[in-house]
């Protein structure tokens, strides 16, 4: 007793438990969550100061890797095994122990009697060789011609299992977290990305006990294609790809698509995004002082309704004055892949889906002044003086000081304005190619097979732990005359209105197997 | 037919199993408060017939779209209702017999039609890549059948602690030597003699009586689809973790979706152990139920339209 009632003390207190982890989790996808969205975290807690400050404190912006959510886990962890291994340890009993024998038959829930024409010894043997058949354990009484019998240990077997993969996935999913890491990889077409934790710039998610072990694997994009249907809807997206191992030895060419990621050095390679890189030179006083293709973002969210592929795309060029009398110069560039988008744009105002390449347009704005942040993050123009802009096209140069596009007479010019011929020029810009870059989501999760398992397991056990029932019968056989009495009783724990049913037509097969009339000739006799 | 031939019969067919459902909802209603049963006939019917337009509307989109229709939230909602609807005249009609929980039924089949048609109707299309894979189907489809059973389960529920207070109040007033109602005939004041709330032995339910099928009867049979939903919701999580695997290359991000079909998840095993426990069962357990309920529908409609995630861009 003193077992049963600790036994539903613990099963409340997981319960309570796993409660506790439901209401976190509501907690965890209303508020901002900074591993998801750092940017809306960041919104919060200028919008709420008093709140977002408490939340912060608590660890609300990160809930699922909170201290208190991981104590709740493993609490629920020390709670589940807990209950668990006394559970199984009087199941493992139950298994291999023997229905026990019952002397009162007629108290049971479920109690029928008939006369039947065979001998107590025969009747019981009988009586043990149908319920056999239909899969009961059936145990002999040693002393009578009397005999126990059970069926649905199975539901029991079950709910372990089930309780039991429900522990090893959450020791799974936590080992396989915690030891592994997810990041994104961004490559331009023709570049390589090396798998090590200084190129994810900040975009790394390692786990606790991550040893920073990279795989060290060089991954090149060879070429990135997509399509899209009529409607700008896409379509597919792929990414071919080289991956050399870090020591050299082994190279590999694979088409990593939306839902089919490749895995190399174990460690998986996903699909994730896109974007599109242009390749500029800037020339400052006769010297080349960048050549190279810039990976762009998306700075504007499209409106509802409108495709995000209508939205311009944005980078920047950051160049450092190279001593201190001069200014410093920023190039802002706002990119237009498809220029018939741009062009639509300026005359009706319709944002047009970009897709494809189609004469390449690049606005840029030149700055002066004192450059706050020389990262690849996005451009502080607080203390900086404008100082011309205007838009550049594929294969053209642009004098960016005085916003002219270079070596070209006034008829040919398409954007811009032609620069006057002769006059010197001393930053200047040229957009010699287009191209795009693919986003990867790198992860290694040792554990994954693990999860999946547990998951296996947890839908093998959970079917018959919800849908077996446990019977228990008994069965003896008096002397009767020449034949015999046999009294037949039993329960169910579970199911029990279906039952009825089962033991009636048990108690039918018995008698017509040791000899006795069924109900249906009962009822033609009358009895 | 072309394809937009087909869409405009799929939205054609929409619309009359809309009709036919509340045509159903006001018969099953009408029978109970009635007890003619002609009206419970009439429900039956006109209730298989939206089901049929349901299956051709159903139908005619994937032909329209080239897919499975279960792409967007006007697709879900649609197949939703098919479950139900084929689940309850299965379910609880054939097996049961019982003909008098109809209304309700058909009551949260039309909301979720109405709003569908209101809110989310969208002209079929093809998906987004990264939809487009067969662990999508899987889980889809498991997700649309548990809500759906579980939905129901909920429904029955909810009938359950209506009926419940009812009783209790009826056993209240023989005890005062009250004379029983006259309003509220529909109501069945006769308790079962040995009635344990959340008992499997409780008397099973009788064909021929009319009005809200005993309270014991009610108990059981949400608990047969909320188990036989139970199961499927479980399978459809883990279909969705792979899915997720496969396209994202996580299995589980704590994406509000995910969390809220683990949150559901939870509630419904909650509300399993609470009717395997004594002092649990009846109406406690009910109540868990009843919040499985909520966070089923947040899960289906508030994530979809107020939570963002990597599941919206489903739209
Ligand atoms: C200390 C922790 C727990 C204990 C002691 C416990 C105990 C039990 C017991 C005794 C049963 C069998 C009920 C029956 O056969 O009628 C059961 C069933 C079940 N448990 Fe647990 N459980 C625990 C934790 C959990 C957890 C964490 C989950 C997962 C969310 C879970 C989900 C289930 C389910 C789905 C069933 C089947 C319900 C049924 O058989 O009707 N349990 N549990």
């Amino acid at each position: 007793m003193a077992l049963v009632w600790r036994t539903l003390r613990s099963m409340r207190t997981a319960l309570v438990l796993l409660l506790l982890l439901a209401l976190a989790s509501v907690a965890g996808s209303l508020l901002p969550q900074a591993p998801n969205s750092p940017e809306r975290v960041v919104d919060y807690l200028a919008d709420h100061p008093v709140w977002g400050e408490l939340f912060l404190r608590a660890g609300f912006f990160d809930v699922f890797g909170s201290w208190w959510f991981t104590l709740v886990t493993v609490l629920l962890f020390v709670s589940l095994v807990s209950c668990l291994i006394p559970r199984s340890r009087a199941h493992w009993r139950a298994l291999r122990s023997r229905p026990m024998q019952a002397r009162e038959i007629d108290a049971f829930k479920r109690y029928a009697e008939r006369r039947v024409t065979a001998p107590p010894a025969d009747a019981a043997a009988i009586a043990r060789k149908v319920l056999r058949r239909r899969g009961f354990r059936v145990a002999a009484d040693p002393t009578l011609p009397a005999l126990a019998a059970e069926k649905g240990l199975v539901r029991e077997a079950g709910s372990l299992v089930f309780h039991w993969a429900f522990v090893l996935l959450l020791v799974a999913v936590v080992v396989g977290k915690g030891t592994g890491y997810t990041g994104q990889a961004r490559i331009v077409e023709g570049e390589t990305f090396t798998d090590a934790s200084f190129n994810y710039a900040g975009q790394l998610r390692a786990g606790r006990f991550f040893d920073g072990d990279h795989s060290g694997a060089q991954v090149t994009l060879i070429d990135y294609r997509d399509a899209f249907g009529d409607t700008g809807v896409p379509m597919d997206f792929q990414s071919e790809v080289r991956f050399t191992s870090d020591d050299g030895a082994t190279t590999r060419t694979e088409v990593i698509r939306v839902n089919h990621p490749a895995v190399f050095d174990g460690v998986r390679y996903f699909q994730f995004g896109f974007g599109w890189a242009p390749v500029v030179e800037v020339v400052r006083n006769g010297t080349t002082v960048r050549e190279d293709a810039i990976p762009f973002v998306q700075r504007q969210t499209a409106p509802e309704g409108v495709s995000q592929l209508a939205m311009p795309w944005n980078g920047s060029v950051k160049l450092p004055a190279t001593d201190d009398r001069e200014p410093s110069h920023a190039i802002e560039l706002t990119l237009w892949p498809d220029g018939r988008a741009l062009a639509g744009f300026v005359q009706t105002g319709d944002p047009i889906p970009m897709t494809t390449e189609f004469d390449p347009v690049l606005q840029y704005t030149l700055w002066e002044g004192t450059l706050t942040d020389l990262s690849l993050a996005g451009l502080d123009t607080s203390g900086m003086r404008r100082v011309a802009d205007g838009l550049i096209g594929a294969d053209q140069t642009v004098d960016l000081e005085r916003g002219c596009v270079v070596g070209i007479a006034p008829a040919e010019d398409r954007f811009g304005t032609a620069c006057d011929p002769g006059a010197p020029a001393g930053l200047t810009m040229r957009f010699p190619d287009l191209r795009q870059f693919t986003v990867l989501q790198v992860s290694r999760d040792a554990t994954v097979p693990y999860v999946l398992g547990a998951a296996i397991l947890i839908l093998v056990g959970l079917l018959p732990a919800l849908y077996v029932s446990r019977r228990k019968i008994w069965v003896r056989a008096d002397p009767d005359g020449a034949g015999s009495m046999l009294k037949v009783g039993g329960f169910a724990l579970q199911r029990k209105e279906r039952f009825e049913e089962e033991f009636a037509k048990l108690v039918d097969a018995l008698a017509t197997a040791t000899g006795g009339a069924s109900a249906h000739e009962r009822e033609m006799v009358g009895t | 037919m072309t394809p937009l031939e087909l869409n405009d019969t799929s939205n054609a067919l929409f619309n009359v199993a809309l009709f036919a459902y509340v045509g159903a909802m006001v018969a099953s209603f009408a029978f109970v408060a009635f007890r003619a049963r002609a009206l419970a006939w009439a429900s039956t019917v006109v209730g298989a017939a939206g089901l049929a337009a349901n299956l051709g509307a159903v139908i005619t989109r994937g032909l329209a779209a080239e897919r499975f229709p279960w792409g967007n939230m006007y697709e879900y909602s649609m197949a939703m209702t098919l479950v139900v609807v084929a689940a309850y005249l299965v379910g609880v009609e054939l097996t049961y017999r019982i003909r008098t929980v109809g209304g309700p039924v058909y009551a949260f089949v039309v909301f979720t039609l109405a709003i569908a048609s209101l809110f989310f109707y969208v002209p079929a299309g093809p998906l987004l890549p990264a939809l487009n894979s067969y662990w999508r189907q899987i889980h889809v489809t498991s997700m649309i059948t548990s809500s759906s059973l579980l939905g129901i389960g909920c429904v029955l529920t909810i009938l359950y602690l209506l009926r419940d207070r009812s009783e209790r109040r009826g056993v209240a007033r023989l005890q005062a030597h009250e004379p029983p109602p006259i309003m509220g005939a529909a109501v069945d004041t006769e308790l079962p003699p040995d009635y344990v709330p959340g008992d499997d032995d409780a008397p099973a339910p009788s064909p021929r009586r009319i009005g809200l099928p005993s309270a014991a009867t009610l108990d059981r049979l949400a608990y047969r689809f909320i188990s036989f939903g139970f199961p499927i919701w479980t399978f459809g999580v883990i279909g969705g973790a792979i899915w997720a695997q496969e396209a994202w290359g996580r299995y589980w991000g704590w994406d509000p979706k995910e969390t809220w079909s683990f949150i559901t998840w939870v509630v419904f095993a909650g509300y399993l152990h609470a009717r395997a426990t004594s002092g649990w069962k009846g109406r406690r357990a009910a109540t868990i139920a009843l919040v499985g309920f909520v966070s089923l529908l947040v899960t289906y409609y508030a994530v979809n339209l107020w939570i963002a995630g990597l599941h919206s861009y489903a739209t």
